[in-house]
């Protein structure tokens, strides 16, 4: 009877590890990223290879598991913050302000999605900046108010998701480079939370 | 002695622990590791929402089409920068190469062409054409050809080697405000993909 329950012991942890961690890890890998794949500025984050035809194993899981169609990260990078520079959740009951440096003649977009890559609905029917769309300051900078309620300025509505995620799209061949070379990255800015309902 | 109890710590592990013995730690550890490396390669092979398989349903074979404009419910794709207006042609090199014709006008404005497993082997962005029109025949790679790298477009491109005989083909044009949507509409709509005839 105790070499049964002594087996049984055995295989439970056995097919918990092999499984559950095997899985577990996977699944970590892919959908969330590690250092081995992804890079991170801030609350920014990049797939280094992804959209190339030599991206690791995990890049091409994760491209292929969420219907993406990048391009390649040699011409454009499209970095993703789910968290604001303080290292909080990015939610729609919260206002943030991002303050982009001037990166002509780089095209840049930034946009606002819910957790799973849906826009969100809002009144204005606005989903997103651009480099040729939003309104600069007289020093080249642009100044975006993310927020659920109208802004003066550019205003991003974040409507009525809960978490909501910002991608910052940049094609430009020096970050492209920067993201390869281990290089610092100047121009992606902070995601500075404002106030909170 | 219950307060004693109460305070001793670490805590003892449970009774089972003891019974466990270091193969099957180190066993299922390596099996773990199988299992991982398994999921991760089956991932892209097993799972059906990737972009290709999105949009094979709903694009004709060999026709670039203007896809309606982005809003929510209406999102070809997760994640694409929405204010831009897509063209796209799902390709098929079965019957032989296809041409492509597009208009590349402006800034942010880029062609690109993906395998079904979105590797993105060839881009085309404005910045490095000096004209505004492109014009290219897509042909299958030979069995011999082995390139990895995606490609830059040259401006003299005139034919463009594709790894797989499936693909799709993108044409994004980033919107600057909705009175430019009709103009950029119509531009869009000057891009064509058409099979070789003879």
């Amino acid at each position: 009877m105790k070499l049964l329950a002594n087996l049984i012991v055995n295989v439970m942890v056995f097919l918990a590890l092999a499984f559950g961690g095997g899985l577990a890890t996977a699944w970590y890998m892919i959908e969330a990223g590690s250092p081995l794949s992804t890079r991170s500025f801030g609350p920014w984050t990049a797939w280094t290879s992804a959209g190339r035809p030599e991206a690791d194993p995990y890049t091409r899981a994760h491209v292929f598991r969420n219907g993406l169609l990048p391009l390649s990260t040699t011409l454009e990078v499209a970095f993703r913050a789910k968290l604001d520079s303080t290292g909080s959740r990015l939610t729609s009951s919260c206002d943030y302000t991002l303050q982009l440096p001037d990166m002509a003649p780089a095209w840049w977009n930034l946009a606002v999605f819910d957790g799973q890559g849906r826009l969100i609905s809002n009144p204005a029917e606005r989903y997103a900046f651009s480099s040729s769309s939003a309104a600069r300051q007289p020093d080249g900078r642009t100044v975006i108010s993310v927020a659920r309620d109208a802004r003066p300025g550019n205003w991003l509505p974040s409507g009525r998701a809960s978490r909501i995620v910002l991608v910052l799209t940049v094609q430009d061949a020096a970050t492209a480079a920067t993201i390869h070379d281990e290089g610092i990255m100047r121009s992606l800015p902070e995601i500075k939370r404002e106030r909170c309902r | 002695m219950t307060a004693t109890s109460a305070q001793q710590w670490p805590p003892k592990p449970p009774r089972w622990v003891s019974d466990v013995g270091w193969r099957t730690v180190v066993g299922g550890l390596l099996a773990g590791g199988i299992i991982h490396i398994l999921a991760t390669f089956a991932a892209p092979v097993l799972g059906s929402g990737n972009a290709f398989a999105k949009l094979r349903a709903t694009l004709p074979e060999n026709a670039m089409v203007v896809v309606p404009p982005v809003a929510p419910g209406k999102q070809i794709l997760p994640y694409v920068p929405p204010d831009a207006m897509y063209a796209m042609c799902r390709f098929d090199l079965t019957a032989g190469p296809v041409n492509v014709t597009a208009l590349i006008a402006d800034t942010g404005w880029v062609l690109s062409m993906h395998t079904p497993q979105g590797d993105n082997f060839y881009v085309m962005p404005r910045q490095l054409l000096r004209r505004d029109e492109v014009s290219f025949t897509i042909v299958p790679r030979s069995p011999t050809e082995h390139g990895r790298s995606p490609k830059i477009a040259g401006p003299t491109d005139s034919q463009v080697v594709s790894p797989t005989v499936e693909g799709l083909i993108v044409v994004r044009a980033p919107l600057k405000g909705i009175a430019w949507q009709a103009e950029t509409e119509a531009q869009l709509k000057r891009s064509g993909c058409t099979q070789v005839k003879g």
